[in-house]
């Protein structure tokens, strides 16, 4: 039984998975679109409201709103995507190897993972692009540290229930080594629940993402985010109120795109979680 | 119940080892020398290492890691490496009960809310009202807090006028933070109170108490209610970390002078001690807000015994 052939979507998936889509093919193409890059000012243009030639106005220093809500767009979606692919294969990986070996390395990684789901997420991040400082690669590191430790638990349980199976015993008796097994059956298998867990968690890392740029300790201006435009419009919110709604919209709807398209992936995927 | 309590206590000891040990790795990863940092450029270097010395720093790092244990062990977390001679416990001594005020009256407004809207929506399923419900929830999880708080700042406060943007002090300084804060507690709240009243009422003996001729209020009242309620109240833990750490960047956007702006605040001016303690201090408390729901499970159904 593939997982392809049987994959259905119900509407509201599809509406959410097309709208994500619509936003990363926006955060790609517009950049050739418009002829200004995110920081260069035009200092006889500022503030100017949404016209013909910038549909989302400019900002404070004249630089095209509309090209910097694409490139804010690039870095979330990279930075997001990035930690989200780093977690899921750190976290696969840990909690395969967990699972099936069990033992003491079952019991070291599950003693690691509780310490890392100790941190309330928000304070880890704070911790790690606070004191190291916040570079890129410190954001996509910290966000990948706080996301892999509940996908190895996850990974782990399947993993687990996967060893007392038959066809395991029966790989074993026609030969096959620790590492075959490992990864034409158990990896196969919880690839599912890896790929479930890994569409709901892009949603949560992008508002994470979000929420560090938006405090000034994520990406750092004048490298546009989205959080950082929100925070960047906040002190105008009275004169020009589009320089903080117009991120915000774009950011919401993108999470929310997220977490509906995520929900019902997981759903089509693993008929277990569906919701009530 | 005592020995459940000893096991859970000492079951926390490999996390706390492990959690201090991660913040300890971190402080010693961050650029700049504390020696430097705290008393200048020191030229003379008998003066440097008296200095280094009276801050552990000679020592090999394993030491160095149970001197720090020792010390957060005597909730002492060192001095600012900004404000010179000012101790960081004072720092946070300060800050901490505003931001745990404002996530509390968070909290009550999310049980006194969610809890009649979730049971609201759970007696009639697939009505317009559960729809609502559902839409709300799902936007108060999925929508950005501080997306929200620009919207009602900017329709209360700069449009409507009646309240303050920012600051601290009267109550009506209060009213948006605790709005914009208690949104995902609300939905949390309410999605779990409609989901475990649901399914309360699929039971066999609310359909004996219906049949017995029990008016519905009865039946919602005393068997379904009382029941969900062993579930909804271990929520109120995870909904009370949500109101805590929301609460920190909350402050930022309406200027309240809590544990949020002291973190954000110590992280431009790489007041390390600071954040270390911050970041220490929250997990602390959100082990044992995690032990006292498990507590709280035991004691609240009779079912679950721990031996």
């Amino acid at each position: 039984m593939s997982g392809a052939r049987t994959l259905r979507l119900d509407r509201a998936t599809i509406a959410a998975l097309v709208t994500v889509a619509l936003l990363v093919a926006g955060a790609i193409i517009v950049p050739y679109t418009t002829r200004t890059a995110y920081d260069v000012q035009d200092l006889t243009q500022t503030l100017q409201g949404p016209s013909a030639e910038h549909w989302f106005g400019t900002d404070q220093f004249g630089r095209d709103m509309m090209t910097r809500l694409a490139y804010g767009g690039r870095i979330s979606f990279a930075v997001s995507g990035t930690a989200v692919l780093a977690h899921t294969v750190i976290g696969t990986t840990g909690g395969m190897l967990a699972g099936f070996l069990g033992g003491a390395a079952d019991g070291v990684l599950m003693r690691v993972t509780d310490v890392f789901l100790a941190f309330p997420d928000i304070l880890f991040l704070i911790l790690i692009t606070g004191v190291l400082g916040p570079s890129l690669l410190n954001i996509v590191i910290a966000l990948s540290l706080v996301g892999w430790a509940g996908m190895a638990r996850q990974v782990r349980a399947e993993a687990l229930a996967l060893r007392g199976q038959e066809f395991i015993d029966a790989a074993r008796a026609l030969g096959a080594t620790d590492r075959r097994i490992v990864v034409r059956h158990v990896l196969i298998n919880v690839l599912t629940v890896a790929l479930v867990r890994a569409s709901l968690d892009v949603g949560p890392v992008i508002l994470s993402e979000a929420t560090l740029s938006f405090l000034g300790i994520g990406i750092q201006p004048p490298m546009p985010s989205w959080g950082v435009m929100i925070a960047e419009g906040l002190p105008r919110l009275r004169s020009e109120p589009y320089l903080a709604l117009i991120p915000s919209v774009v950011l919401s709807l993108a999470i929310l795109a997220l977490t509906f398209a995520g929900e019902g992936i997981a759903e089509a995927l693993d008929p277990r979680s569906r919701r009530r | 119940m005592p020995r459940y309590l000893a096991y859970r206590i000492v079951a926390m000891l490999p996390i706390i080892v492990g959690v201090t040990l991660i913040v300890f790795v971190v402080g010693r990863l961050a650029p700049g020398d504390p020696v430097q940092i705290l008393f200048g450029d020191i030229s003379n270097p008998t003066v440097e290492a008296r200095a280094r010395a009276q801050l552990g720093l000679d020592r090999p790092l394993p030491v160095q890691y149970l001197r720090f244990l020792g010390s957060l062990a005597r909730l002492d977390f060192g001095s600012s490496y900004v404000y010179r001679g000012i101790r960081v416990s004072a720092i946070i001594g300060q800050a901490l009960p505003i931001s745990l005020a404002l996530g509390t009256a968070a909290l009550l407004v999310a049980v006194l809310l969610g809890v009649p809207l979730g049971l609201a929506a759970a007696l009639r399923p697939r009505s317009l009202l559960d729809q609502g419900v559902r839409l709300l929830t799902l936007l108060g999880v999925a929508v950005p807090f501080f997306v929200v708080a620009v919207g009602l700042v900017l329709l209360f406060s700069l449009r409507l006028r009646w309240l303050p943007v920012s600051g601290w002090g009267t109550p009506a300084h209060l009213v948006l933070p605790v709005l914009v804060l208690m949104l995902r507690p609300t939905a949390y709240i309410t999605r779990i109170t409609r989901l475990s009243v649901l399914q309360v009422l699929g039971q066999d003996y609310i359909r004996t108490a219906r049949a017995k001729g029990l008016p519905v209020s009865a039946v919602t009242l005393r068997h379904a209610l009382r029941n969900a309620a062993i579930t909804i109240t271990t929520t109120v833990g995870l909904a009370l970390s949500l109101a805590f750490t929301g609460a920190l960047v909350t402050e930022i956007i309406f200027g309240i002078p809590g544990m949020g702006r002291a973190t954000v605040t110590a992280v431009f001016q790489r007041d390390y001690p600071v954040i270390e303690a911050v970041v220490l201090l929250y997990t602390a408390l959100f082990l044992l807000l995690n032990l006292a729901m498990d507590l709280a499970y035991a004691a609240l159904d009779p079912r679950i015994h721990y031996a």
